[in-house]
């Protein structure tokens, strides 16, 4: 008797991923196909072939391209993307509702006004606000730190981006200026987008993990 | 035997397996075998086609899937109908016998 469990998790090694019961099921009807093909007469190397048929070629394709696009690109969405663009609104809209004249007038800003102290002190929230959507969507520990820290890494891109646009436009303007004047012109753009709002969004994230794992125990 | 297009197939499926559901929980090869059977090979599933909707239904609550042991010793992933997939019939059956009727009137084909 094959060891259809081995040839299952041999050729759809990427299928673990999506389900750990999925590679049991697949062998299961594999198997229940080989005996079925046995009952009806067929000889045992036959009957392997025609259950392999199966899985191979475009139809393992077929199976593999499905359960990603069905389970894992859903499950994706659902456990990390959406709740990332949730954290993602919230920091834009606290962002947004303080640069308000009205606002900012009643804060403290910090550095000559440059940083919104206030919009760091209330990033705790969106983060904790994406970990917990992700949680709530049986999302993994990885997922809920990924959907906090969203924001921070669309920023980090964006600011990456028009500094590489910036550093090569810069280059071909003045080849003769230093690289490190360019690397300057970063300014103060990286630890006041990203990484400090990375910290303050997971510093969101840890509390919600906490809290949440304190009221689960007491509930 | 004439065989479907993918497409319909697709589309039929839901129903099939849900109203083969409604009997008695099955497991994902006798889902398989008995349409097959059911249906004298006309619609017949492969294992790319059949699990990802056994999986896309159980997502959407209308079958839940549970590991039995079988009358023979082996554990299969048996799946039953959830009574949320039950409410599902009845819409669906409508909606194709709307599409097999629209189908009718338009392509002057008879039911045998």
């Amino acid at each position: 008797m094959p060891d259809w469990k081995q040839i299952v998790r041999k050729n759809f090694r990427v299928l673990g991923v999506c389900s750990p019961e999925l590679t049991e099921e697949l062998a299961d009807h594999l198997e229940d196909s080989y005996e079925a093909l046995l009952c009806e007469g067929v000889p045992p190397e036959a009957a392997f072939q025609r259950a392999m048929r199966q899985i191979e070629g475009r139809c393992r394709g077929w199976l593999v391209m499905r359960f990603f696009k069905e389970e894992l690109m859903t499950r994706f969405i659902r456990e990390a993307a959406l709740p990332g663009l949730l954290t993602s609104a919230a920091t834009c809209f606290f962002y947004w509702a303080l640069a308000l004249d009205q606002v900012r007038s009643r804060v403290i800003w910090l550095v000559g006004g440059q940083l919104p102290l206030w919009w760091w002190c209330l990033l705790p929230i969106c983060g904790a606000l994406g970990a917990l959507l992700s949680r709530r969507k049986r999302g993994s520990r990885a997922q809920r730190i990924a959907a906090s820290l969203v924001p921070s890494a669309v920023m980090g891109i964006l600011i990456l981006l028009l500094f590489a646009i910036g550093f090569t436009l810069s280059g071909l303007v003045n080849p003769y200026g230093s690289v490190s004047a360019r690397v300057e012109s970063l300014g103060i753009a990286p630890p006041a987008f990203v990484v400090i709002p990375a910290a303050f969004s997971l510093l969101g994230a840890g509390i919600a993990e906490v809290s949440t794992k304190t009221f689960g125990r007491l509930t | 035997m004439a065989s479907v297009n993918a497409q319909i197939k697709r589309g039929s499926a839901e129903l099939a397996v849900l109203t083969l559901l409604a009997e008695h929980p099955l497991h994902g090869y006798e889902i398989a075998k008995q349409i097959e059977a059911q249906t004298g090979g006309v619609l017949c599933f492969d294992m790319a086609s059949l699990y990802p909707m056994l999986h896309r239904l159980e997502r959407k609550s209308w079958v839940k899937a549970e590991w039995k042991t079988l009358s023979n010793g082996r554990r299969r992933r048996c799946y039953r109908l959830t009574p949320s997939g039950r409410k599902q019939i009845a819409p669906l059956r409508a909606e194709w016998r709307a599409f097999f009727n629209a189908l009718q009137s338009v392509t002057g084909f008879q039911n045998a």
